[in-house]
């Protein structure tokens, strides 16, 4: 195994890095931040463009995640008047400011009272770019010494179980993505570049399923995933198993699918659009406070069917014949070939079964973030990065690393500049590979 | 009178002797490389119950001899026949269903699979089978039984050869195709694998083995083939082959006559 998998893996790493030099300046600060996906604002405040109205929600709270009724806040863009309003005994307001474009909005830190007098938000004002039908929130967080305390060692409880949280939340979105990628890297030796596409693929179908032909999101949903199994199944037997039959090689395969991935990307711009979109359900959903941490409920039902789902995988792969096979597929091709199996029949159904796991994956990153087109593509280098810490072409081992990569993510943000996060991500992953070659639960195999 | 005889031009022995064989090959022509032929129009075949050696130099074609009868290289020309039935150039899963196990010299274990999914997977297209053939399996193997649940990755050499051998031997075959079994292994571990072959054998399963210890197989198998450059130089009884003055000066070594 170790002979078999030394030159892919070197190969993996070496494209990993090249793909993250590419990538390293379009990758959005906050992957897993509602704002990430928005088309990029404009330095400065732009003037907005149009004349019907657009709603920014403005949240203000305390760092222990008390709500603030009271505080006063101003929406202002160029050319328009300000917008004010104060907030609820939610802590929340709704400026309806008068069209898209990029905002300022202001806390007036006066207007605070009672338990958040005195406490300073930790950007103020912030700039926000508003899009078209979304909810364009905006959160002021308060806390005794402004923004000052994240940086300066005084980190709460509190934050460190959000930001675990998060990861969590994104960790298990990545993991649904990393199965695929990592099954069919192990059945195949491909190293699937279309694989973020493909998670794409999933958030668009949901996208115009959802809202296109009105279909409700939770009947939606599961219609993407099986769209998307439908898709691994052209996949394969459209393109990967004759370009198998002719002994293509590994190298070239996988710049024919940085080629499909390239194809794909751009089909979907062409039919989705450049413009980030939200599904019709479920948007602006308030949290839930569950003590250390709050998510929306749509959160906590995602990460649940992400986690049933992935247990339903690993114990298909560790009790089942067909898991088991796919295992001895990925150990050794030919001699799974001459005990019997039909090898090519276990790679297609590892391809159907990947694809929709990367479908569902980016349904419910639409869900945690927004839908847009190539959103697949800038996880992707994270999912690579979860695959390899784990293990290249164990299933499990994709899990754990994918679990490991998102929280190490977000709770990096607390001592590292957000935008900095994915690249402290991908230094972990360095310094893993240089302890542990083989992964985290990668097994070294004696040779001869 | 030797029977070893040259059979180049001269097939009619092979034709005659290979009546009512269980597996046998015909003139085959084969190789890797486009215009590169490895087997020149190789003949053999395996009674039913036999047991079968190739022996011959490096590069003569012994492995290619046998991954061509189980489809894993492609046949040019000439045929490959199961019973009656013409076999050539059948995929691998399809051989398995109707009766030729084969074992690789190499990588012939799935080592992050236990010793038991192994032997599992050597019976993926007949699972109900599984607890008959297991332990059918484990009385000619018992260290398989003990160590059931141990990852095949972590076993020796040895160890992992019994696991191949067993797996190839779930589904019951009616020929076994072994290449180079002994390979790699210490002398005592080779005497044990060709103790095993016997053993195997004498159930029923009709074998085929590729040999580098040549004189060792000759000593255990009812008829060889000494192949040279792709094609059969001579055949005839273990013992025949073993004793044959030709044989011994080019291929066994003049030690053999001691």
């Amino acid at each position: 195994m170790l002979t078999t998998l030394a030159a892919p893996r070197a190969l993996l790493a070496l494209v990993a890095l090249a793909l993250l030099l590419a990538l390293a300046p379009a990758l959005p600060g906050g992957g897993a931040r509602a704002d990430a996906a928005t088309p990029a604002p404009s330095p400065g405040v732009s003037a907005p463009t149009d004349v019907e109205g657009e709603t920014i929600t403005v949240r203000v709270r305390t760092a222990d995640r008390e709500d603030v009724p009271g505080a006063e806040v101003t929406a202002t863009g160029a050319g328009v008047d300000p917008v004010s309003g104060t907030t609820d005994d939610g802590g929340a307001v709704e400026l309806v400011v008068p069209g898209t474009g990029t905002y300022e909005v202001t806390l007036d830190v006066d207007s605070l009272t009672g338990p958040a007098a005195g406490l300073l938000p930790r950007e103020n004002p912030v700039q926000r770019s508003v899009a078209s039908g979304s909810a364009n929130p905006v959160i002021f967080q308060l806390s005794e010494d402004g923004g000052a305390s994240a940086s300066a060692g005084g980190v709460s409880a509190g934050q460190v179980a959000q930001l675990v949280a998060n990861g969590l939340r994104y960790g298990l979105i990545i993991a649904l993505a990393a199965i695929g990628l990592s099954l069919v890297f192990g059945t195949t030796g491909l190293t699937n570049f279309a694989h973020g596409e493909l998670i794409t693929f999933g958030a668009i179908a949901t996208y115009f399923l959802n809202v296109g032909a009105g279909v409700p999101f939770l009947l939606a949903a599961p219609l993407a995933v099986v769209l998307g199994g439908v898709a691994g199944y052209a996949n394969d037997r459209l393109l990967w198993r004759p370009l198998r039959r002719r002994g293509t090689g590994l190298v070239a395969m996988m710049i024919v699918s940085i080629g499909l991935a390239l194809l794909l990307r751009y089909l979907f711009l062409y039919v989705f659009g450049g413009s980030t979109q939200t599904y019709a359900e479920y948007q602006g959903q308030r949290g839930l406070d569950l003590g250390l941490f709050t998510l929306r409920p749509i959160d906590l039902i995602s990460m649940a069917v992400a986690a049933v789902v992935l247990v339903a995988v690993g114990l298909v792969l560790v009790r089942t014949r067909l898991g088991k096979a796919t295992r001895a597929v990925s150990d050794n091709p030919a001699l799974a070939a001459a005990s019997g199996i039909d090898v090519n029949r276990v790679i297609l159904v590892v391809w159907v079964a990947g694809a929709a796991l990367a479908a569902l994956s980016g349904v419910l990153l639409g869900l945690a973030q927004q839908v847009q087109y190539q959103m697949g593509f800038q996880i992707l280098l994270l999912v690579f990065a979860a695959v390899t810490l784990g293990g290249l072409g164990t299933a499990f081992g994709a899990m754990v690393g994918a679990l490991f990569i998102g929280v190490f993510l977000e709770v990096s943000t607390l001592v590292i500049p957000t935008e900095l996060r994915n690249v402290g991500a991908l230094l972990v992953l360095i310094l893993v590979l240089l302890v542990r070659p083989q992964g985290i639960l990668g097994r070294a195999s004696r040779i001869g | 009178m030797s029977a070893s005889s040259t059979t180049t031009g001269d097939r009619s022995a092979h034709v005659a002797a290979a009546e009512g064989a269980v597996l046998r090959a015909d003139e085959l022509v084969a190789g890797y490389l486009p215009g590169v032929d490895i087997l020149n129009g190789c003949d053999l075949h395996v009674q039913p119950g036999e047991l079968v050696a190739i022996i011959g130099p490096n590069g003569a074609g012994k492995s290619t001899l046998l991954k061509a009868m189980f489809g894993l290289v492609k046949i040019r020309k000439g045929t490959v026949r199961l019973g009656d039935d013409d076999i050539t150039g059948m995929g691998a899963d399809k051989l398995v269903r109707r009766g030729v196990g084969f074992v690789p010299q190499t990588n012939n274990v799935f080592p992050s699979l236990t010793i038991a999914e192994n032997l599992e997977m050597g019976l993926y297209q007949a699972p109900k089978r599984f607890s008959q053939r297991f332990e059918a399996v484990v009385d000619l193997f018992p260290t398989l039984g003990k160590r059931r649940n141990q990852r095949a990755g972590s076993l020796s050499g040895g160890e992992r050869q019994m696991v191949a051998m067993g797996r190839a031997l779930m589904m019951e075959p009616r020929v076994l195709l072994l290449d180079e079994p002994s390979a790699g292994l210490s002398p005592a571990l080779q005497d044990e694998v060709f103790i095993r072959t016997r053993q195997i054998n004498r159930t029923g399963v009709s074998v085929v083995m590729v040999e580098q210890n040549a004189r060792r197989c000759l000593q255990i198998c009812d008829r060889g083939y000494v192949l040279d450059q792709g094609r059969n130089a001579y055949s005839g009884s273990g013992r025949e082959l073993a004793q044959d003055p030709k044989v011994i000066q080019l291929y066994l070594g003049t030690l053999a006559t001691s």
